[in-house]
């Protein structure tokens, strides 16, 4: 156990003097909030996956729940994850480049006023807040209850480190961070898929041990079981967390958006979160199937395990070599912090740029913005240490959460599909579309006591598409200005426009190359449409085979 | 509003590569001294085990490699152009 100690010692001192080393290049807003527009493609790739894997979204949580439930939990890995990764990176990014902002809500004023990036920014700040100071909670009691840390000095141990590096360095640390996280979750933690399933002989052994010793249900080893699943209907699977909450949280989350507006170029930016499909779908070889191997490795050994959400610290204390533990519990540590950094440097960002630059002091020069920058990560760090004793004592905290993100999601989701692919769509058919989303949300999950969240989500994002449809029809049409380059028509038009025109110059002669664009066609290897299908038929396979 | 001068932002790509590099290395070197590979001394260091942690770390430090010279090589190639 020292040994992990060390090791674990080794790599958070690593990261907090690699942040102060990095934080010597960061000069300007544009370096602070999105890493000076230099991150290569891999950079998104990895910072993308690792960000969205956490305490709360990864080892632990989803562990326990495929310790719980089965392959079920693998649907957002196998299916959804990957699916949204390519939906966003194809469709949506493009227009928050083209708009040239740094934060969602930005968009969204872009294209329908300041009132709904209030609304949205306030939104995700609580979110955000909440989420980190879950995150230290959770990595508190984790490193408590494996190696019997104690729980405060931990949690300010790991807030120094997380909150030092993206502080000084910004959105170019956290991705530099990210990445390393990457590397040593999927290299350093993939390990124990190979060794668990040595022990219960192969695949073929853990089901014919679970299937037919155990004898349980064979939904235990669907991704998507039938409607009477009381964890993951797989219909509501595809509609409610497929279609709305996954590719909402991967165009609307703001750690996810951002990474990919640091990215070099578009083109890396898109290739950055649709490659990020592949670790997704090998994440469940991390923390799910080890899972299902884990009951039989606990019968075995006669360990007893309490919750769920314990299983997978159990597991690796109770079988794995010193050393190779300390850097699992790197591993999962790092999980813990990637989201963390990812979080914290949004938040930020967000309270810059769309609450303080925009409504409270403008036209600074843009030093000033930057050192607010780092006083404002500096406070949500402090404000998330505050909430850490509330998050552990009171269910409020978690129950806001849940509901911030049903009303995150759902009516952001319907009103971001219709600002981009619905030119008419207009300011106030937004608004009150997506206040009544909301306000249908909170009814649905507290009044009529709806408790499965993707049905929530599904069913706010329809009354929030519906509501703003008639809404924005019995308004104003916007004038064309307002929506020039942010919707898909417009930019149908402009390219048909610049077709016409060009045939014109050419007396009527047929034009094969848009005029204004300069088509250079990438290598094969880093060529978008090769990897979507390639990384769509690898889902197709595993939904054929485990479906 | 006033613009900052901004980094370089090959510079901040190569400074990445280079940290990310160094952590990798000394994170690899660190766990292989660390974890003993003699049965006798470490008891759940089975042959299956060591082989995975072996090659585990392995990749960890041989990655670790590959972008500490990624890194040094961008350094030196914005070092030539400056000059």
């Amino acid at each position: 156990m020292p040994s992990d100690l060390i090791i674990i010692g080794i790599y958070l001192a690593l990261m907090f003097a690699a942040g102060i080393f990095f934080s010597r290049n960061i000069k300007s807003t544009a370096d602070y909030f999105l890493a000076a527009r230099s991150a290569p493609w891999f950079w998104i790739m990895g910072a993308v996956w690792a960000t969205n894997i956490g305490f709360l979204h990864g080892y632990l949580a989803h562990g326990g729940a495929a310790y719980e439930w089965g392959l079920v939990q693998a649907n957002f890995e196998w299916f959804q994850g990957p699916f949204g990764y390519i939906l966003t990176g194809l469709f949506f990014i493009a227009f928050y480049w083209r708009a040239g902002i740094f934060t969602v809500p930005g968009f969204l004023e872009k294209r329908y006023g300041s009132a709904i990036r209030v609304i949205y920014s306030i939104g995700w700040l609580i979110f955000f807040i909440i989420t980190i100071a879950a995150e230290l909670y959770l990595g508190g009691m984790f490193l408590k209850n494996i190696i019997g840390l104690p729980f405060w000095p931990t949690v300010l141990v790991l807030t120094g480190v997380v909150g030092t590096y993206t502080l000084l360095g910004g959105l170019g640390a956290a991705i530099m961070m990210e990445f390393v996280q990457f590397v040593i979750m999927m290299v350093g933690t993939m390990p124990l898929v190979f060794i668990l399933l040595n022990m219960v002989g192969g695949f073929e052994g853990l089901t014919d041990i679970l299937l037919n010793q155990w004898n349980i249900s064979p939904q235990y080893f669907s991704v998507l079981p039938d409607n009477h699943h009381p964890y993951g209907p797989g219909p509501w699977i595809i509609l409610g967390q497929c279609f709305v909450v996954t590719i909402g949280w991967c165009a609307g989350h703001q750690s996810m958006v951002q990474r990919n507006l640091g990215a070099r170029s578009l083109y890396d930016s898109k290739l950055g979160y649709i490659v990020a499909g592949l670790p997704k779908t090998l994440g469940a070889f991390l923390y799910i199937v080890p899972m299902l191997a884990a009951p039989i490795i606990f019968a075995q050994r006669g360990i007893f395990v309490e919750k769920a959400d314990a299983a997978y610290g159990k597991l690796i204390l109770n079988l794995l070599p010193t050393g190779m533990l300390g850097l699992f519990i790197a591993g999962l540590t790092s999980a813990g912090l990637s989201s963390i950094s990812g979080v914290l440097n949004s938040s930020s960002t967000i309270v810059i740029k769309d609450i303080y630059e925009r409504f409270m002091v403008k036209g600074k020069p843009d030093h000033h913005y930057f050192v607010a920058g780092r006083w404002a990560t500096f406070g949500i760090i402090v404000a998330s240490l505050l909430l850490v004793s509330i998050v552990a004592k009171s269910p409020l905290i978690m129950w806001l959460e849940q509901t911030l993100l049903a009303i995150l999601l759902g009516p952001f989701m319907a009103i971001l599909i219709l600002a981009i692919f619905w030119r008419r769509t207009n300011t106030p058919g937004s608004l009150i579309g997506y206040l009544t989303g909301s306000a249908f949300a909170i009814y649905y999950q507290q009044v009529l006591g709806q408790r499965v969240f993707f049905k929530i989500s599904w069913w706010s994002f329809v009354v929030a598409l519906v509501v703003t449809v008639v809404a924005s029809l019995l308004t104003k049409r916007p004038k064309p200005e307002k929506v020039e380059g942010l919707t898909w028509e417009s930019d149908f038009h402009a390219k048909v426009g610049a077709i016409t025109e060009q045939r014109a110059e050419n007396n009527g002669t047929k034009v094969t190359q848009l005029p204004d664009i300069k088509i250079t066609m990438p290598p094969w290897h880093l060529n978008l449409k090769y990897w979507a299908t390639g990384i769509l038929i690898v889902q197709l396979v595993l939904l054929f085979f485990f479906g | 509003m006033e613009e900052n001068k901004g980094a370089d932002p090959k510079l901040i790509v190569a400074v990445q590569m280079t940290s990310i590099g160094v952590i990798l290395i000394i994170l690899g070197v660190a766990v292989f001294l660390l974890s003993p590979l003699d049965p006798a001394v470490n008891p759940r260091m089975t042959s299956y085990i060591r082989m995975c942690s072996i090659i585990s770390n392995a990749t960890i430090t041989l990655l670790g490699v590959a972008f500490a010279v990624g890194g040094l090589i961008r350094h030196h190639e914005i070092a030539k152009k400056k000059q």
